[in-house]
């Protein structure tokens, strides 16, 4: 069901790591409050959503969210 | 922030990456509008676009997708190619 695109949605070039703001990227994608989170409410809220094109843009936002931000996110670590 | 694009490959993806995020949000546009004919000649047009610059992209750097992930070389590039956090696009 999934695909992925061996690319990044927007170049990210990291000249200097940084662990404390690291820190707080990650908690915005895999915290509490983070894209994991709510990807995984869109995806699962989708399957009693009774309208047919609103559960469909769910599942397009569900698989999006993460996608965005993840592998933007991810070149900081 | 300015983002300096020098090379050939780099230009190729970004401007992928401008044409996708408009496939994108058009899907999502008419997941809610299904029968706009206008939307979906304008998605058609920008997704055909996508589709050709992904192709041209696999020819010179490799492929970013596995639907462009010829098999007519030696090897299977698709793997070989480091991931965008390991220094790839």
């Amino acid at each position: 069901m999934w695909n992925y695109e061996k690319r990044l949605q927007f170049p990210v070039k990291i000249t200097q790591p940084n662990a404390k703001l690291a820190q707080v990227i990650i908690s915005q994608f895999g915290g509490p409050d983070g894209e994991l989170a709510a990807s995984m409410r869109y995806l699962s809220q989708r399957y009693t959503m009774p309208y047919n094109e609103v559960a469909g843009l769910l599942t397009d936002i569900g698989r999006e969210a993460p996608e965005m931000f993840h592998l933007r996110g991810l070149r900081f670590f | 922030m300015s983002y300096k694009m020098n090379t050939e490959q780099e230009n190729m993806l970004r401007n992928i990456g401008i044409v996708d995020f408009v496939t994108i949000e058009m899907t999502e546009y008419l997941d809610t509008h299904p029968f706009d004919r206008e939307a979906m000649e304008y998605f058609n047009h920008y997704m055909r676009m996508k589709n050709q610059m992904m192709h041209d992209y696999a020819v010179k750097f490799g492929p970013l997708s596995l639907s462009v992930a010829d098999t007519c070389g030696k090897e299977w590039k698709w793997a070989l190619q480091p991931m965008p956090w390991e220094g790839g696009c």
